[in-house]
C-alpha cells in the first residue's frame, strides 16, 4: 500500500499547538534551591488552579531555625488518609526533629533521611525538575519540596473515586466470570494478574499523550508471546504523538494496520477472562488508563466471532452457537440485498405461491423494492442509534414509536410491504448475534453498498460485491498476521478453534501463526475413567 | 491516491448508472402467467394466457368479488408475436417464468406442435418445469376459462391434480418441456401427452357460479394419453391402455385395480411399488422385446364372501388374477399401437438400440413401418401381495345372509 501514509507520521510532522505549553524549556528546568521560587513557579505554571494544594510546614527546631517544607498535591486525586499519614510522620517525628537539631549534616542529607526513615510510604521517588514534579503531582502523587535543596520527593498517594469492578455492560455471558475492567489502569492490571500468576506475565508501562499523559500498559506473557509482535506493538505505540488519549479507541486508530477498512484489526474487550485467554494464546494486551476497554493485538477476523462463553459451555453447544454466528453474518449482510435482487431481477427463483404472495403485498407499495429496503434499513439504523444515545427515561417511548414505524402501521399505510418488515427484522436480529459490536456495525454498513449492487445488477452484483469483500478481507493484516487466518492462509491445526470449538483436551497447540516457540499448550489426554 | 480513488469512484458511478437496473422488474409490474393455451385459428395462432391477480388470490377478505385469474388472448402468425401483441390488452408485461400448465389444442396437436414448442424452449423466461397437456374435445382457450373450486388458480388445480393422479391413479402422466423435446429427437421413442377434457356445462363453468355451488357445473378432468408421432397427434388411449403404457415404462408410482372373486364381489388391490425391466434382443435376425413388470400391492378392499385371506393359496390366486389383468392392459396398448397407430411410444426402438446398436442402425429408418408392428413382445408380470391392511378376513364372511 504505497499510497498510504501512516497516520502516526502525519501527527508527528504537523506542528502541534500544545507543544509550546508542555514541552517548553521551563518544564524541563531543574528545581531551584529556593522553596519560594519553586512554589512561585508551580503556581504560575498551573495558573493558580484551585485543586492544587500547596501546604507549607516547618519541621525541626524553633522559629527561624526550622526547615521549611512544602507539600504539593492535587485535590481529588489523592487519598486524604495517606496525606494525613505523611504529614503526621513529618511533623510528629521527634527523632527527626532531634536529628535536625543535633546533626548539622542532617539538613543536607534530609532527602535521604526522609526517604529511608521518615516517610513510611513504599513508592517514594526523587524529583529534580519541574516536569517530573508536575507529572507526579497531576498523577495523584504527593510532592515534598524542601527549602535549600534543588530536589524534592514524590510519594505515592493516589486515590480517587473509582467505579469499582462491576459486571461489564457489553459482552454478556450466561456462564462465566461477571467482573469487568474499570477505568483505573492499576485495577485492570490487577484483574489480569489475578488470573495469570506466572512471573512471565510482563507489564510495560508508558505515558502517551502530550497533554493528557495517559498511562498505557502493554501486557504479555514472555516466552509465549511472539517477541516480534511485542516489539512491533511497542514500536507503534512509541510512534504515537498526539495531544490526548481519552480512550483505547485513540490508540487503536493510531496503531492499526489499515485505516480504510470497515473491519477492526484490534480486538477490544471489557472482560479480564478474555484478555487472559488471549494472552495465553500469545497475544499482546494494551491497557489504557481511563477506559475499561482493553485492546488485543493481533486480532484476526475469527476472534471477533468468538465469545468468552464459547470456552465455558460444552464444546458441542459452543460449536453450534459459533456456526449460528457465521450464519448470522451472512443473513445480516445479505438478507436485504438478496430480497431486492430476487424480487426485482430473479422472480423465477421463487416458488410460484410465494411469488404471488409477495406480489400481492407489493400491489399497493409505491416504491421500488430497493427504495423500500433502503428506507427501512435506514429507519432501523436510526432507531438503533437513538436507542443507545437517548436518556434511559424516554427509552420506552422510542421503542413504542419504533415498532410502529417498522411494523404493522407502516405496512397498513401502504409505504412498505409486510415481507420487508420481516427482512429488516431478521437482518437486525442476526446482526446482533455477533459478540463484537464493532464487527456487527461493520457488516451492517456493508449491507448498503451490497443493496445498491443488488438493485443495479441483481445476484450478479451481489456475487461481485462478495468477491470484492472477501478479497479485501484477505488483503488485510493485523500486526503481521493475515487477517483471515486460519482461514485465509489455511492453517489446519488452528481450525479446531475457528468455526468449531473442539473440547479443551484437543486444543493442545497455540495459534501457529502467532507462535513460533512454545506452541504446545497442554499435554492433556482425553478424560477417562480411572481403573477400578 | 486521490486520483486513483476518484477514478474508481467514477467507474463505479458510470457502471451503476449506465448499465445498472437492466431488465429489472418490480413485482407489482409483472403479470404472472400461470397457464397458457394455444389454439389454431385459420393460419394464425391464438394464444391465451391465464394471469394471476395477486391481490385477489392473497386477499384476506372471504368471498372475493373478482376472479383470482384473468385471461388475455391475442392472435398472430407466430406465438411470440401473439405474446407481445398481448400487451395491447394486458396492463403489465406478461411474465412466463411461473407458468404451471401449457395447454395445446387438440386440433393444433393434429397439425403438429413443433413450431409452438420452439418458442417455449428458446425463450429464457420459460422455466421448463411446467406440464404440457393436450385438450380432448374442447379448445385450449375454453379450458383456461373454467373456474375451479379449492384451488383459486385453475392452472394450479391442473398442475396439482395431474401430479396427484400420476402418483395415485396412474393413467395420466406429467410431461415437461424438456422430456417432450427429448422424445421428439429420439428415433426409437415417440412422445405422449396427457389429455384434458371439460366435463359438464362449459358455459356455466366459465362463470363464477361454477364455484359457488357444492357440485360444480363443470370440471376439468384428465382422461387418457395422447400418442404422438413426431409432433403430430395420432390418437387417444383409453384409461386402461394409458395405465398399461405406464406399466411398460415403469412410471406407475401407485394405482388401484380390482379382480373378481370366484363368487360375486371383487377384491381391490392397491399398488404400492412397481419396477419394470424392458430388454431388447435380436432373435434370428429379428428384434424382440422382453418386458418384466414386478408389482407389489396391498389388499385394499374386499367385497366378496367366503374369501379366506389368511390362506396363502387365496393370495396366490388374487396375485395370478391381477397379473392377468395387468398383462391385459399392457397387451391392449401394445396391440393398439402396433396395429392401429403404428407409433412406438414405448421406446422399444430405444431398447433395441441399447442392446444392439449395430443392428439398430440398419433398422431405425423404417422401424415404425416395418419392424415395430411385427415386433414380438414377451410380457411377464409378477404381482406380489404384501399386506392385508388392518384386518385379515373381511367381516363380510361372518355376516348372516
Amino acid at each position: 500500500m504505497r499510497y498510504r501514509t501512516p497516520p502516526i507520521d502525519k501527527t508527528k510532522q504537523a506542528p502541534t499547538a500544545d507543544a509550546g505549553i508542555t514541552r517548553n524549556a521551563q518544564s524541563r528546568q531543574p528545581l531551584s534551591v529556593s522553596l519560594n521560587d519553586n512554589i512561585k513557579q508551580v503556581k504560575q505554571a498551573l495558573g493558580n488552579s484551585t485543586d492544587i494544594i500547596i501546604k507549607e510546614i516547618t519541621i525541626g527546631p524553633g522559629p527561624g531555625g526550622g526547615l521549611p517544607i512544602a507539600i504539593l498535591y492535587t485535590d481529588g486525586l489523592v487519598d486524604k488518609q495517606v496525606i494525613i499519614g505523611l504529614m503526621e510522620s513529618l511533623m510528629m517525628d521527634t527523632a527527626l526533629t532531634k536529628r535536625l537539631e543535633q546533626d548539622s549534616a542532617a539538613r543536607a542529607n534530609i532527602v535521604q533521611i526522609l526517604k529511608s526513615d521518615v516517610l513510611k510510604n513504599a513508592e517514594i521517588q526523587e524529583v529534580t525538575n519541574f516536569e517530573a514534579l508536575y507529572n507526579a503531582m497531576l498523577s495523584g502523587d504527593c510532592v515534598f519540596l524542601i527549602d535549600g535543596l534543588p530536589q524534592g520527593l514524590s510519594a505515592g498517594a493516589r486515590g480517587w473515586t473509582d467505579r469499582g469492578v462491576a459486571e461489564p455492560g457489553t459482552e454478556n455471558v450466561v456462564r462465566g466470570p461477571r467482573e469487568g475492567f474499570t477505568e483505573t489502569l492499576r485495577t485492570n492490571t490487577s484483574l489480569i494478574r489475578r488470573k495469570i500468576k506466572d512471573p512471565n506475565l510482563w507489564v510495560e508501562t508508558k505515558q502517551i499523550g502530550r497533554v493528557t499523559r495517559t498511562d498505557i500498559a502493554v501486557m504479555y506473557i514472555k516466552h509465549i508471546a511472539n517477541d516480534g509482535i511485542v516489539k512491533e506493538v511497542n514500536a507503534r505505540l512509541d510512534r504515537i504523538d498526539i495531544d490526548g488519549i481519552l480512550e483505547s479507541g485513540y490508540i487503536e486508530e493510531l496503531i492499526q494496520d489499515a485505516t480504510f477498512t470497515p473491519f477492526p484489526t484490534l480486538y477490544s474487550t471489557e472482560r479480564p477472562d478474555v484478555i487472559a485467554a488471549e494472552l495465553l494464546e500469545g497475544k499482546v494486551a494494551i491497557l489504557v488508563d481511563g477506559t475499561p476497554f482493553v485492546l488485543i493485538a493481533p486480532a484476526p477476523f475469527v476472534s471477533f466471532l468468538h465469545s468468552a462463553e464459547d470456552y465455558y459451555q460444552r464444546a458441542d453447544i459452543s460449536s453450534f452457537i459459533r456456526i449460528l454466528r457465521y450464519v448470522g453474518i451472512f443473513i445480516s449482510v445479505l438478507a436485504p440485498s438478496l430480497y431486492v435482487a430476487i424480487t426485482t431481477f430473479h422472480q423465477e427463483m421463487l416458488p410460484t405461491e410465494l411469488l404471488i404472495g409477495l406480489a400481492a403485498q407489493r400491489e399497493r407499495v409505491p416504491f421500488p423494492a430497493f427504495i423500500e429496503a433502503l428506507m427501512m434499513e435506514i429507519t432501523f439504523e436510526i432507531l438503533r442509534e437513538a436507542g443507545i444515545r437517548m436518556p434511559k427515561s424516554i427509552g420506552s417511548a422510542v421503542s413504542i414509536v419504533g415498532t410502529l414505524v417498522i411494523g404493522q402501521a407502516a405496512v397498513e399505510a401502504g409505504i412498505i410491504s409486510a415481507v420487508m418488515v420481516i427482512v429488516v427484522s431478521i437482518t437486525a436480529i442476526s446482526s446482533f448475534v455477533m459478540p463484537a459490536y464493532n464487527v456487527s456495525i461493520a457488516f451492517r454498513m456493508l449491507r448498503f453498498p451490497l443493496m445498491v449492487l443488488a438493485a443495479s445488477f441483481g445476484l450478479f452484483g451481489i456475487i461481485v460485491g462478495i468477491i470484492a469483500l472477501i478479497l479485501h478481507m484477505c488483503s488485510l493484516r493485523t500486526f503481521g498476521i493475515p487477517y483471515m487466518s486460519p482461514l485465509g492462509p489455511l492453517v489446519p491445526s488452528d481450525l479446531k478453534d475457528t468455526i468449531l470449538r473442539l473440547p479443551h483436551w484437543m486444543l493442545n497447540t497455540r495459534p501457529r501463526l502467532l507462535n513460533q516457540q512454545n506452541t504446545t499448550r497442554s499435554k492433556q489426554t482425553p478424560p477417562k475413567k480411572s481403573n477400578e | 491516491m486521490i486520483r486513483r480513488a476518484s477514478c474508481i469512484l467514477l467507474i463505479l458511478v458510470l457502471i451503476v448508472s449506465l448499465t445498472g437496473c437492466w431488465s429489472r422488474h418490480e413485482l407489482n409490474e409483472l403479470a404472472i402467467a400461470v397457464g397458457a393455451g394455444v389454439d389454431k385459428k385459420g393460419d394464425k395462432y391464438r394464444l391465451s394466457i391465464q394471469v394471476v391477480d395477486p391481490g385477489e388470490v392473497a386477499s384476506k377478505r372471504g368471498g372475493t368479488a373478482a376472479s383470482p385469474v384473468t385471461l388475455f388472448t391475442a392472435e398472430a402468425e407466430t406465438i411470440f408475436e401473439a405474446a407481445r401483441k398481448m400487451t395491447r390488452t394486458a396492463p403489465r408485461k406478461i411474465y412466463f417464468s411461473h407458468l404451471r400448465m401449457f395447454v395445446i389444442d387438440e386440433a393444433l396437436a393434429k397439425e403438429g406442435i413443433g413450431p409452438v414448442l420452439d418458442f417455449l424452449s428458446r425463450d429464457h423466461e420459460f422455466r421448463t418445469d411446467f406440464y404440457i397437456v393436450v385438450t380432448k374435445g374442447s379448445k385450449a382457450e375454453e379450458v383456461l376459462k373454467i373456474m375451479t373450486p379449492l384451488e383459486d388458480i385453475p392452472s394450479n388445480k391442473l398442475y396439482f391434480s395431474l401430479e396427484s393422479s400420476e402418483k395415485n391413479w396412474s393413467p395420466s402422466l406429467t410431461v415437461t418441456l424438456d422430456e417432450l423435446i427429448q422424445n421428439f429427437t429420439l428415433k426409437g421413442k415417440q412422445p405422449v401427452l396427457t389429455g384434458l377434457m371439460i366435463t359438464g356445462n362449459k358455459k356455466l363453468g366459465k362463470t363464477k357460479r361454477n364455484i359457488e355451488n357444492i357440485e360444480t357445473y363443470s370440471r376439468l378432468q384428465y382422461s387418457g394419453l395422447a400418442a404422438f408421432k413426431g409432433d403430430k397427434l395420432q390418437g387417444w388411449l383409453n384409461d386402461n391402455q394409458s395405465r398399461g403404457y405406464n406399466y411398460i415404462l415403469g412410471l406407475v408410482q401407485g394405482s388401484v385395480g380390482h379382480v373378481p372373486c370366484d363368487g360375486e364381489g371383487k377384491v381391490v388391490t392397491e399398488i404400492i411399488r412397481t419396477k419394470t425391466n424392458m430388454k431388447g434382443r435380436i432373435h434370428q435376425g429379428q428384434p424382440a422385446i422382453d418386458i418384466s413388470v414386478n408389482i407389489e400391492g396391498n389388499v385394499a378392499e374386499v367385497s366378496c364372501r367366503d374369501l379366506d385371506l389368511t390362506k396363502q393359496s387365496t393370495l396366490t390366486e388374487i396375485e395370478k388374477k391381477s397379473e392377468q389383468k395387468i398383462k391385459g392392459f399392457i397387451e391392449s396398448v401394445i396391440g393398439k399401437m402396433q396395429k392401429e397407430f403404428k407409433v412406438d411410444i414405448f421406446g422399444f426402438g430405444e431398447a433395441i438400440r441399447r442392446a444392439h446398436p449395430a443392428a439398430w442402425k440398419s433398422m431405425k429408418e423404417d422401424w415404425e413401418e416395418r419392424y415395430f408392428p411385427e415386433l414380438p413382445v414377451t410380457i411377464k408380470v409378477d404381482f406380489k401381495i404384501r399386506r392385508l391392511g388392518t384386518v385379515s378376513n373381511s367381516f363380510l364372511n361372518e355376516l348372516e345372509e
